[in-house]
């Protein structure tokens, strides 16, 4: 419940940024550099989270950047659920040498550490927001694939999947109307979980400069930026570091949540 | 009853139904091993043997669920494996089955109403708005309260999850039923009512069942006719009153002597088998019981023997079927009398 009004609330600012963001989070204005922040003195048109060493209003940038984090969080939790999926059904369901050719490429992805993978992928492609996906995806669809085909293999052994053939449906049938059914729950929780991880790994490359570029705001580049004036002016740092925070737990929170929503023994 | 079988075709003709699981690195597990039998419109054929002796894999195969290694199955004489794809979809309608554990033969995330829409959907026998009405009527054959039709399984006892098991099966009009022990997981009490539907079901509909069971008392019950496996083979088949007052196997005597009896003064002897179960993964040649029989004689070991008929609707597969009755009132006995 928090997770959902939590994560619904990150939504809503970020799809609304335009209208409540009062400065430009591009543009350069020294006068006003490192101001701290007033909170809400000035009501919203203050700086509410102070400036940045280039006297960009940090409110401002956290609010695009969240706008990118999501897209890019959105965009790859989706492709990477939507081929994970696919895959380990194929792989759960038809078993045989299918199986062992998909679970094998997807223990070769796994053994290879996903941020070093990223690193070598975006220093080969060079960085920007398509390929920061593409990357994402390529690390992250394995997931899905292991978790949907260990609960179709487990699902399709159980005797209703019997009783349907046993009427005599299709496999087609039987794989989206029986056994989709029994797999969905834990795929909208892992879907949840993973968006954390994706914001925050979206965030790790932006601040390794292989994500997000400059002047374009992302949390992990706007950490980045503050590193250097961490002792003096920490609120450059924190604005972005507890705005991540707060959004992964709430994405965490809210796979939690639907688990016990979506389960339909609840009473 | 016995004279009207010998004209009648049977519905159901097994012929040498044969069923292998590989076992990686261990060879070949004999699940059911050249199993035949008939089984004639009308009737209820039961099917009794211990845990793990291939009594549910034969349903399976039947129902197709499972890939058949060899033999045939042929349904009013018609072929049922490899028939062409028109005509394997004939066989859904005509033969069903019922599962042993209602908790998992009910898909948990459908309503009633879903699972038994099903078959109409897939067979697409009636238009869609014709389905509800359908459904309806079926939940008056086996008796299911309609409120019960937006209800989701976990919130139905095990009777009536079972009973919607039953609802499903009709719902193509079978001739044939595979009942999978369908009561083993039910209390006592509602076990008699999902026996007595069935029973009455079956007068009312005609149907045909293949009714297998480890439990004797409910086997006895319901069937005309029982046959009983161990290791995957066929050792008697014979009407249930032959079985119960004349059975010829050693292994039967050795069955049935384990029914627990309430009758107190009687002095009831109980055949204690040596040894377990052999394993079925590559068995040795010769008669599997041989290990464990009282009578086990050299050609056991190296012979198996085939099922005969011993007198009319009564076949044992056993060298010394003639013998055993005096046999085994000679072999190691326990009474058990004093409870």
């Amino acid at each position: 419940m928090v997770g959902a009004v939590t994560a619904l609330i990150i939504i809503l600012l970020s799809l609304f940024s335009p209208v409540i963001v009062k400065y430009n989070p591009i543009t350069n204005s020294l006068r006003e550099r490192l101001l701290p922040p007033e909170y809400f003195a000035r009501g919203l048109n203050g700086h509410i989270f102070g400036t940045d060493d280039l006297g960009r209003d940090i409110f401002s940038r956290l609010l695009l950047g969240s706008r990118y984090s999501l897209f890019i969080a959105a965009s790859v939790v989706s492709l990477s659920a939507l081929i994970g999926t696919i895959l380990g059904a194929i792989s759960g369901y038809f078993g045989g040498i299918v199986d062992i050719l998909i679970m094998r490429f997807c223990e070769i992805m796994m053994a290879i550490p996903n941020l070093v993978l990223a690193i070598a992928v975006m220093a080969i492609l060079g960085p920007n927001i398509f390929n920061l996906i593409i990357v994402l995806v390529i690390t992250s669809w394995v997931q899905y694939c292991k978790l949907t085909r260990n609960n179709v293999m487990v699902v399709r052994n159980v005797e209703f999947v019997k009783a349907s053939q046993a009427l005599g449906a299709s496999k087609w049938h039987i794989m989206f109307s029986q056994i989709f059914p029994n797999v969905t729950t834990q795929l909208i929780i892992l879907i949840s979980q993973q968006f954390g991880w994706t914001i925050l790994t979206e965030a790790s490359l932006s601040f390794l400069s292989l994500g997000v570029q400059p002047p374009i705001p992302s949390w992990g580049n706007m950490i980045a930026d503050g590193r250097n004036y961490l002792i003096t002016h920490p609120w450059m740092v924190f604005a972005p570091g507890i705005a991540l925070m707060i959004t992964v737990l709430a994405f965490n929170f809210l796979g939690d949540g639907l688990r016990d929503v979506l389960d339909p023994k609840r009473i | 009853m016995i004279a009207e079988n010998l004209e009648k075709q049977p519905l159901i003709r097994v012929d040498k139904l044969v069923k292998y699981f590989k076992i990686s690195g261990k060879g070949m597990l004999h699940a059911v091993d050249e199993v035949s039998f008939n089984v004639f419109e009308g009737e209820t054929l039961g099917l009794v043997g211990e845990s793990g002796c291939g009594k549910s894999t034969v349903g399976n195969v039947i129902m197709r669920l499972t890939p058949h290694t060899g033999g045939d199955l042929y349904l009013e004489e018609d072929h049922v494996f490899n028939a062409s794809k028109e005509k394997s979809n004939t066989f859904f309608k005509k033969m069903q089955i019922i599962f042993q554990d209602p908790y998992s033969s009910l898909n948990p995330r459908k309503t009633v109403r879903k699972i038994l829409a099903e078959a109409y959907e897939v067979q697409k026998l009636c238009p869609k708005n014709e389905i509800d009405g359908r459904i309806l009527e079926l939940c008056d054959t086996v008796g299911i309260s309609r409120e019960l039709l937006d209800y989701y399984p976990h919130e139905l006892d095990g009777g009536t999850r079972q009973v919607v098991g039953i609802a499903r099966a009709l719902s193509l009009n079978p001739k044939f039923i595979v009942c999978d022990e369908p009561v083993s997981s039910l209390d006592v009490s509602v076990q008699a009512k999902i026996i007595n539907l069935l029973m009455d079901l079956q007068k009312k509909y005609g149907l045909t069942y293949l009714f297998i069971s480890h439990d004797l008392s409910v086997v006895r019950h319901i069937s005309n006719r029982i046959a009983v496996m161990y290791l995957g083979k066929i050792v008697e088949i014979a009407n249930t009153d032959l079985i119960f007052n004349n059975c010829l196997h050693p292994y039967t005597i050795a069955l049935l002597s384990a029914i627990p009896k309430v009758d107190v003064d009687k002095k009831t002897e109980r055949i204690i088998l040596k040894g377990d179960v052999p394993s079925p993964i590559n068995p040795k040649p010769g008669c599997r019981f041989a290990k464990r029989c009282w009578m086990a004689r050299e050609i056991c070991q190296t012979e198996s023997p085939e099922l005969k008929e011993v007198e009319p609707m009564h076949q044992v597969a056993c060298h010394f079927a003639a013998e055993s009755r005096k046999l085994s009132e000679s072999a190691e006995t326990m009474t058990i009398s004093d409870f």
